[in-house]
């Protein structure tokens, strides 16, 4: 009976099983089984009558979880609670605001000798990096064998369902027998026991009191904006005028224009789906249905190809720079020779 | 990311100690003047770093006890199992009974090849035991014979197994008035062989914490236990977890990641800072200042100090020199708290005066 009482109090329990539930005492599990049952509207009043010691009852416990069996799919609902969730998910931005490339790169002046001492602290730097890559390598190695050894526990519950349903016909069988053997009851009273949660009464004064937490939390803010708005356009102004400082802002001015105009624009776009973002589960899907808020995987690498086509020519564009001002440079010092990377 | 503490000889075992001590009950402060889940952040954060965990739940130093004495290493593994807050693995220290005579040439050459595998074998446990493992973090004196030379050969054997792995040597730089005859020699032969196979040497020298002691701290007897403590605050206060200007929603992966940017000849002392500047800049610069903010009002702390020019040596610019890493949760019982870490030229003279006591004496 015991087992029953805590066979019932996993199914119903909402949180994924964890060493915490085990700890909790019988008494407590058959409280909150007895409560949520009520809660979901288990017609029969003999299981709240019963003692929490699990000494007796067996047959309402069972009873209580064929119901529950009949009303659901349970095993699938707990599998998904205990689902690895990596391996099938990738994330999607869809934003058009973060499409863009962000501030343009500060102009790098390489004039003049370059100090050798420079040169061994940027290759201090590069190997560093390279020991960070390694270790981090390392790293997911790890992490693989960690994630295999819980999928191969998720495919030992998945068979076990899987037993279960082929199993199952023969479970309602038995179950027809042990109703059949029980008394029948008498409707069940209007008065509902007195299991219900206890929801505080959340009386007007505090919301009055919220309200002007946030006021006051918006006038700051203001303040704080305003504060920052003169101080950046003091510093701005401060900035010097030359010809290359007025394209700089120029520039500037033209990618903030454009990054806002996207903004707004996914503000103001109320009509079709909101632009996707975040992680989304991959599901392979025979009959071409969609749900309202699945994305089709074939107009995604679509769009995903699009954008790696921009980000290709802007990278192509970039290296070009780079070629350049490395020609420069080669051009700058007579005496020493220079082997530039093989252009793609 | 984890790191494998290494603790060599009477000096590095005893400061071991009081770091792991230092970093764990720093975790569990509850004056952490942070929200419950930054909290528990930083906790889980400091945990995976230092320790593992065992099935009852006391956590288990990641770390390797070596010593060619007996007495010290007992000492500490007593400690750390009565303090009932952690203690070091079972299995994880390797000692012999007859000591190293304060000589380096004894612990480089005789006693390192000897044990060598033992010793590999139980650091090699160790780092398996490591989901992701960042580096070594090995303290040793340079003025013993066992931290000093089994310390280099170590370090030297770490270099060619664990290539791509970060070690840091905490050295401990002796007294100026020093304890030991041959001390000189030791710490000049340690240097030049960590040198070619330490990554970064982070150094405390006994004469500065000693001050710390007793002008600060005014402590009338000033024992060694005193002195590790500060060492281990100090040393607790830099590889607590912080976040960095490049990863600002997560604690840094890396404690040892601190980018030292060229193998130095030598790292600087840390200090507990109030932020005031060193005045004569002139004769003191850096090659990278990293400095570490715990506590309340760290978000509008001004550094802005730090990024002079004068600071940094001429072929470098301070945006690449310089670095903050800051954390809301507050250290150990204080509000505030600021460490810097700098590579400079401040060991350049304590330096000149053993090379110059070590060739008096040889030529003598």
């Amino acid at each position: 009976t015991c087992a029953l009482w805590q066979l019932l109090f996993r199914v119903l329990s909402p949180l994924p099983a964890g060493n915490a539930l085990a700890s909790i005492a019988l008494e407590v599990q058959a409280r909150l089984v007895k409560s949520a049952l009520c809660s979901q509207g288990y017609p029969r009043l003999a299981l709240a009558q019963l003692p929490e010691d699990g000494s007796q009852g067996s047959r309402e416990l069972l009873l209580a979880l064929s119901w529950l069996l009949a009303r659901g799919p349970v095993p699938e609902q707990m599998l998904a609670q205990t689902r690895v969730p990596l391996g099938d998910e990738m994330t999607v931005c869809q934003c058009e605001a973060l499409a863009s490339l962000g501030p343009p790169a500060p102009h790098m002046e390489a004039e003049g000798p370059v100090d050798v001492r420079h040169v061994q602290w940027l290759m201090g730097k590069l190997r560093f990096r390279w020991r960070q890559l390694v270790s981090s390598q390392q790293e997911q190695c790890a992490l693989l064998s960690k994630l295999l050894r819980t999928l191969e526990h998720e495919s030992r519950r998945l068979e076990a369902v899987l037993a279960w349903r082929r199993a199952e016909p023969v479970f309602w069988q038995w179950m027809d027998t042990v109703l059949g053997t029980c008394a029948p009851e008498a409707p069940a009273a209007a008065s509902q026991p007195t299991f219900l949660p206890w929801v505080p009464e959340c009386g007007d004064g505090e919301l009055e009191l919220v309200v002007r937490e946030l006021q006051t939390l918006e006038e700051e803010l203001r303040e704080a904006v305003e504060r920052r708005r003169v101080a950046w356009e003091a510093k701005a102004r401060g900035c010097g005028r030359g010809p290359e400082w007025s394209a700089a802002r120029r520039a500037f001015r033209e990618t903030v224009e454009k990054e806002l105009g996207a903004l707004q624009r996914c503000w103001e776009q109320d009509s079709g789906p909101a632009p996707a973002h975040g992680p989304h589960r991959l599901v392979r899907r025979e009959d071409g249905a969609a749900g309202d808020r699945d994305l089709q995987a074939a107009e995604l690498i679509r769009t995903l190809r699009s954008q790696e086509a921009c980000l290709e020519a802007v990278l192509r564009q970039l290296q070009g720079q780079c070629r350049q001002e490395l020609a420069r440079l080669a051009g700058a010092l007579p005496g020493l020779i220079w082997i530039p990377p093989p252009g793609r | 990311m984890s790191i494998v503490t290494v603790q060599l000889g009477q000096c590095g075992n005893q400061i071991g100690f009081e770091v792991f001590d230092a970093l764990l009950s720093d975790s569990h402060s509850s004056q952490g003047l942070c929200c419950k889940r930054e909290n528990e952040a930083y906790q889980a954060s400091c945990k995976e770093r230092f320790f593992s965990e065992e099935e009852n739940g006391v956590p288990i130093a990641r770390a390797v006890l070596v010593d060619m004495e007996p007495k010290v290493i007992s000492q500490t593994l007593s400690k750390a199992a009565q303090s009932g807050r952690w203690k070091y693995g079972q299995h994880a220290c390797f000692c012999q009974k007859q000591g190293s005579g304060n000589n380096w040439a004894y612990g480089y050459s005789v006693h390192g090849p000897r044990h060598e595998e033992s010793i590999m074998n139980l650091i090699r446990k160790e780092v398996e035991k490591c989901d992701s493992f960042s580096g070594f973090f090995i303290i040793m004196s340079m003025a013993g014979g066992t931290g000093s030379g089994i310390g280099a050969f170590v370090t030297q054997n770490l270099q060619d197994q664990y290539s791509n792995s970060l070690k840091m040597n905490q050295i401990i730089w002796p007294y100026g008035t020093g304890e030991v005859i041959v001390q000189n020699y030791n710490s000049i032969l340690t240097l030049s062989h960590l040198y070619r196979s330490s990554d970064a040497l982070l150094v405390h020298e006994n004469d500065a914490v000693h001050k710390i002691c007793a002008k600060l701290m005014n402590i009338k007897q000033i024992s060694f236990s005193d002195i590790n403590q500060v060492l281990a605050h100090q040393l607790g206060s830099v590889f607590q977890p912080t976040y960095s200007a490049e990863s600002s929603f997560h604690y840094r992966r890396n404690p040892l990641g601190i980018d030292w940017h060229v193998r130095p000849s030598l790292s600087g002392p840390s200090s507990l800072g109030k932020m005031s500047l060193n005045k004569d800049l002139h004769f003191n610069t850096s090659i990278a200042n990293l400095v570490i903010l715990r506590g309340k009002d760290v978000q509008s702390a001004d550094v802005e100090g730090f990024k002079d020019p004068a600071l940094y040596t001429s072929w470098l610019e301070p945006v690449n020199a310089f670095n903050v890493w800051k954390t809301q949760r507050a250290f150990s019982k204080y509000e505030k708290s600021a460490v810097l870490v700098s590579n400079s030229q401040f060991l350049v003279k304590p330096l000149d005066m053993i090379v110059g006591k070590a060739w008096n004496m040889f030529a003598s």
